[in-house]
């Protein structure tokens, strides 16, 4: 069920009546019902798998949890005759079955993302190493339907199952609730990745229909429509145009297409992520927010705490904190210490998390090649200037630059902005050679265009007459992206306009309708689906 | 207490860490402090800082981290 479909509207429309009908106790059995119908519509045989991870999930966590709470008791009520040694002896074998069944449930799960996602590219890549030393390739003859939003829901439950066994949340004991953290329906395709403490509790909390959650919310939701129907899908022919093309165009078009890339995935993912936000806030519920103005940022390392910020905190959570404080990566870092200096030996436990977790975003995104380089290239630009901390602060110092001045800030910004889409760019042209290729085009294109038609060639291509119109509402659309960011800077966009008279309040938004209906919905059907829902 | 300070003045000598309260709310502290601070509490206060304490209410301000010292003293 697409998400800019009348029938998602609809099943929306359906939802929300449903769930302020029934009594606030019983609300989330509302959600849980429209997430299986939801989850059951993309196919029902790939409901099996999201079971399996509820199921697992919800087990494990609670023997982890029995676990934990006999050995309080046993504790409590042995107060008087165990050692301190006693406990820790009892504390290490708990805490040993209690990691057995975290890493069972860890093999099981993220083997099952691994064989939809990953089975495809393991083979491709032994095809390639057995073919070096002169051996057949297999045929792969694996067909695999991957199910929807496997990679979301499995990272999501997995984050849960950590937390239980850090002792961070106890173990939900009602199943259905465990399931309906797991395949919510809102954010079951691209997110945002929630903590149980934090969703669950918006989940499962009585909340009242208000006139404000309810304006706020479908406000929220055409704003996203606007960006996804009218700014991302009247881009998105346009952009792979130039993208399968590049050969054929000069450095300036393909550089224009790359600069394009950037807005039309933006626009993509927010926009999806307002329709979400939104409609959860007309239930009064509120989502983990997965943006934070991106493009503003003056670092890539910045960046990436602003763009998918759930994905980035999960990552850091799970992944980052446990591998730079581990007892080996510590025992690195003193001994870099000792033998490459203080300052840069600091950065070494850090720099190992950042390879592991860098390279795992690439395959997280795609299984290619191309997709392993883009996290390499995100991970090295991030560790360069944690090294290279030291020599920058001493550049500035010599220079005298100050780091609030306004003129350094706009350039640490345009130049971020800049690097980017050059890295964003590279796997989305198909294999990692096509992307150095599409580098290369920008700066070696011998064509020079010579008339606007070559210049963006492309337009005509899909709209003929209409392409000029096309075009102002996509450069306004940007603008606006643009400007509405600007105004975020101090306060949420929709708190701005509440200080306008409610006629003006009305034109924006019957404006923004017109523009959703005129241009957007006629872009929708030349475009695709959601762009982060293929991971 | 003192101990804390000496370290924290080390990985960033700017702040006034007597009164800030948001250390990570407001960015002054990032990821990467957070690993170096790790370390060097772990070696200063001989514990074992294992991953579920790293949350930012546990990194905002002296005070929380002290609390999390001797919690973490308290469970060893």
């Amino acid at each position: 069920m697409s998400i800019t479909s009348v029938t998602f509207i609809l099943f929306l429309l359906v939802t929300v009546i449903l769930y302020y009908l029934i009594p606030g106790k019983y609300r989330w059995l509302v959600l849980l019902a429209s997430s299986m119908f939801f989850y059951m519509m993309s196919g029902i045989s790939n409901g099996i798998y999201i079971l399996i991870t509820a199921l697992s999930t919800f087990g494990s966590a609670i023997f982890m949890q029995k676990i934990t709470d006999s050995q309080k008791r046993y504790f409590k009520e042995n107060k008087e005759s165990l050692t301190r040694e006693d406990k820790a002896i009892i504390k290490k074998k708990n805490t040993s079955k209690r990691k057995t069944l975290l890493i069972l449930t860890l093999i099981l799960n993220f083997g099952i993302l691994c064989v939809f996602k990953y089975s495809h590219f393991a083979l491709e890549q032994f095809n390639n190493a057995i073919s070096l030393f002169g051996a057949q390739p297999i045929e792969d003859t694996m067909k695999f339907i991957i199910p929807l939003g496997i990679s979301f829901y499995t990272f999501q439950s997995m984050g849960y199952l950590a937390d239980v066994y850090w002792n961070k949340i106890p173990a939900e004991k009602n199943f259905l609730k465990l399931l309906l953290f797991v395949s919510f329906f809102p954010q079951i395709t691209q997110g945002p990745i929630s903590s149980f403490e934090q969703l669950g509790k918006e989940l499962f909390e009585e909340h009242k229909f208000t006139y404000k959650n309810y304006s706020w919310g479908i406000q929220r939701m055409m704003w996203g429509f606007f960006k996804k129907m009218v700014i991302a899908d009247t881009l998105s022919p346009w952009v792979y145009d130039v993208f399968e093309n590049y050969s054929q165009y000069s450095g300036i078009t393909t550089l224009i297409g790359a600069f394009m890339y950037s807005v039309l995935i933006y626009a993509d993912f927010s926009g999806y992520m307002d329709i979400v936000c939104g409609f959860c806030e007309v239930l009064g519920i509120k989502l983990t927010e997965n943006f934070d103005r991106p493009y503003f940022s003056k670092s890539i390392a910045e960046y990436w705490r602003r763009w998918h910020i759930s994905l980035g905190v999960w990552f850091k959570s799970y992944i980052y904190y446990p591998i730079a404080v581990s007892g080996w990566n510590k025992k690195l870092g003193k001994f870099s210490q000792k033998k490459l200096g203080k300052t840069f030996g600091k950065t070494v436990p850090a720099s190992v998390a950042l390879v592991v977790v860098w390279l795992t975003t690439g395959l997280w995104h795609g299984a290619s090649m191309a997709y392993v380089a883009w996290g390499g290239v995100n991970g090295l630009f991030i560790i360069l200037s944690l090294w290279l901390e030291p020599v920058y602060d001493k550049c500035k110092s010599k220079l005298k630059i100050k780091e609030s001045a306004t003129w350094f800030r706009a350039f640490q910004t345009i130049r971020t902005f800049i690097l980017v889409t050059f890295i964003k760019v590279l796997p989305e042209v198909g294999t990692l050679s096509e992307g150095f290729g599409l580098w290369k085009n920008i700066f070696t294109s011998r064509i020079i265009p010579d008339s606007w038609q070559t210049l963006l060639p492309f337009v005509d291509n899909i709209y003929d007459d209409k392409s000029i119109r096309t075009i102002g509402v996509v450069i306004f659309g940007t603008l606006l992206i643009f400007i509405t960011s600007m105004i975020q800077r101090k306060q949420p966009i929709r708190q701005f306009l509440g200080k306008f008279p409610l006629i003006v309040k009305i034109a924006v938004f019957v404006a923004l309708f017109f523009l959703i209906v005129y241009f957007g919905i006629p872009a929708s059907g030349n475009a695709g689906g959601f762009m982060y829902a293929q991971f | 207490m003192e101990e804390l300070l000496e370290i924290l003045e080390e990985i960033n000598p700017d702040i006034d860490y007597e009164t800030a309260t948001a250390l990570i709310d407001d960015k002054m502290l990032d990821s990467f402090s957070i690993v170096s601070l790790v370390t060097e509490i772990s070696d200063a206060f001989d514990i074992e800082i294992s991953p579920k304490y790293l949350i930012p209410e546990n990194f905002n301000s002296v005070q929380a981290m002290m609390k999390m010292i001797e919690t973490i003293q308290d469970e060893e």
